[in-house]
């Protein structure tokens, strides 16, 4: 069980009402694991998902050609394996400690139970994550039309 | 009001219960559009959520004031609108139907005003709008990383590769 004061400093959380923060927190652990321990591989089904509490956690990504990316550093306040959430998805990425961090964890399956049970939980949880999700997509789809626009052909025609 | 056997023929809604389909149902409007009508503008607010059963719609915007960029097209089964689901947001992109269309629209207000009203109703549906999101993110991810492998000059050039990864 972690108290809900934990889980305001987690910015994925901080804005839901308290009577859904104790309801996540009966059922979240806050785990402490040693520098380059591994939390989860790439193409694994996430199970949980993690908030970082403290400490630093690396996501890298492997390529077909096996060369690895590190693709985000994740620092204190920050979530991540939110797809644990929907339920049936691979991670895209590994997930290792890069020094001792310190993180409220919560079973994937666990959180869709309670979103079952308690569907007020499930639509401000979830609200959340397609939020979330917009704007990345979106965030992407800019870049990447700026990428094409500062082509030379482009700039050109 | 349609027949909730139209509503199942959409991925959005793969695993709403039929007893919050009939409530769908029953607020749903069955349209057909012509070739070239524009659905959602760009900058514009989002009022209407569709659901697409016929046809094919291109999802463009502008690449520079001259060139439009479609970057991708929308087929029957697959919905869009997803902002009308929240108060306010305006639409990311334009969207342009290809060739005659029918979709099954919601109004956003309605939708909205169903989520405060029903929250099992609103789960669902945010839970099928974040599975697609979802997909579409990987196939996005793999994309990029694929690209990167082949050109790793290239990495340099992406300012926010951290986006990558849905982390919050």
């Amino acid at each position: 069980m972690v108290e809900k004061e934990y889980l305001k400093k987690i910015g994925f959380l901080k804005d839901l009402p308290d009577r859904i923060l104790e309801k996540i927190g009966a059922i979240s652990q806050l785990e402490t694991f040693d520098e380059d321990s591994l939390l989860f591989r790439q193409n694994q089904e996430k199970a949980l998902l993690y908030m970082l509490v403290s400490g630093k956690v690396f996501l890298n990504s492997r390529s077909g050609s096996g060369k690895s990316l590190t693709l985000d550093e994740v620092t204190p306040g920050r979530t991540f394996g939110v797809s644990a959430l929907l339920g049936g998805h691979t991670s895209t990425f590994t997930a290792v400690c890069a020094e001792t961090s310190t993180m409220i964890t919560v079973s994937g399956e666990q959180m869709r139970r309670l979103f079952l049970e308690n569907f007020e939980t499930g639509h401000a949880v979830m609200l959340k994550v397609v939020e979330l999700f917009k704007s990345r997509m979106e965030m992407h789809t800019s870049q990447f039309l700026q990428s094409l626009a500062n082509h030379p052909e482009i700039r050109e025609s | 009001m349609i027949k909730i056997e139209d509503l199942k023929r959409i991925n959005l809604l793969r695993d709403v219960p039929d007893h919050l389909l009939e409530i769908l149902a029953k607020e749903a409007q069955l349209n057909i559009y012509g070739t070239d009508t524009q659905l959602m503008t760009i900058h514009e607010k989002v009022d209407t959520f569709f659901m697409l059963i016929m046809g094919q719609v291109a999802v463009k915007k502008d690449l520079t004031p001259k060139i439009d960029a479609i970057f991708d097209y929308i087929q029957s089964g697959s919905s869009f609108g997803i902002s009308a689901f929240m108060e306010g947001f305006t639409a990311s992109y334009t969207a342009v139907c290809q060739e005659p269309c029918e979709a099954i629209t919601l109004s956003g207000k309605r939708i909205r005003e169903l989520f405060k009203e029903n929250h099992e109703l609103a789960y669902y549906m945010l839970h099928g709008a974040a599975r697609q999101y979802k997909k579409n993110m990987d196939i996005r991810a793999r994309m990029i990383m694929k690209t990167l492998d082949e050109n790793p000059e290239l990495k340099k050039d992406i300012h926010d590769i951290g986006n990558l990864t849905p982390v919050i």
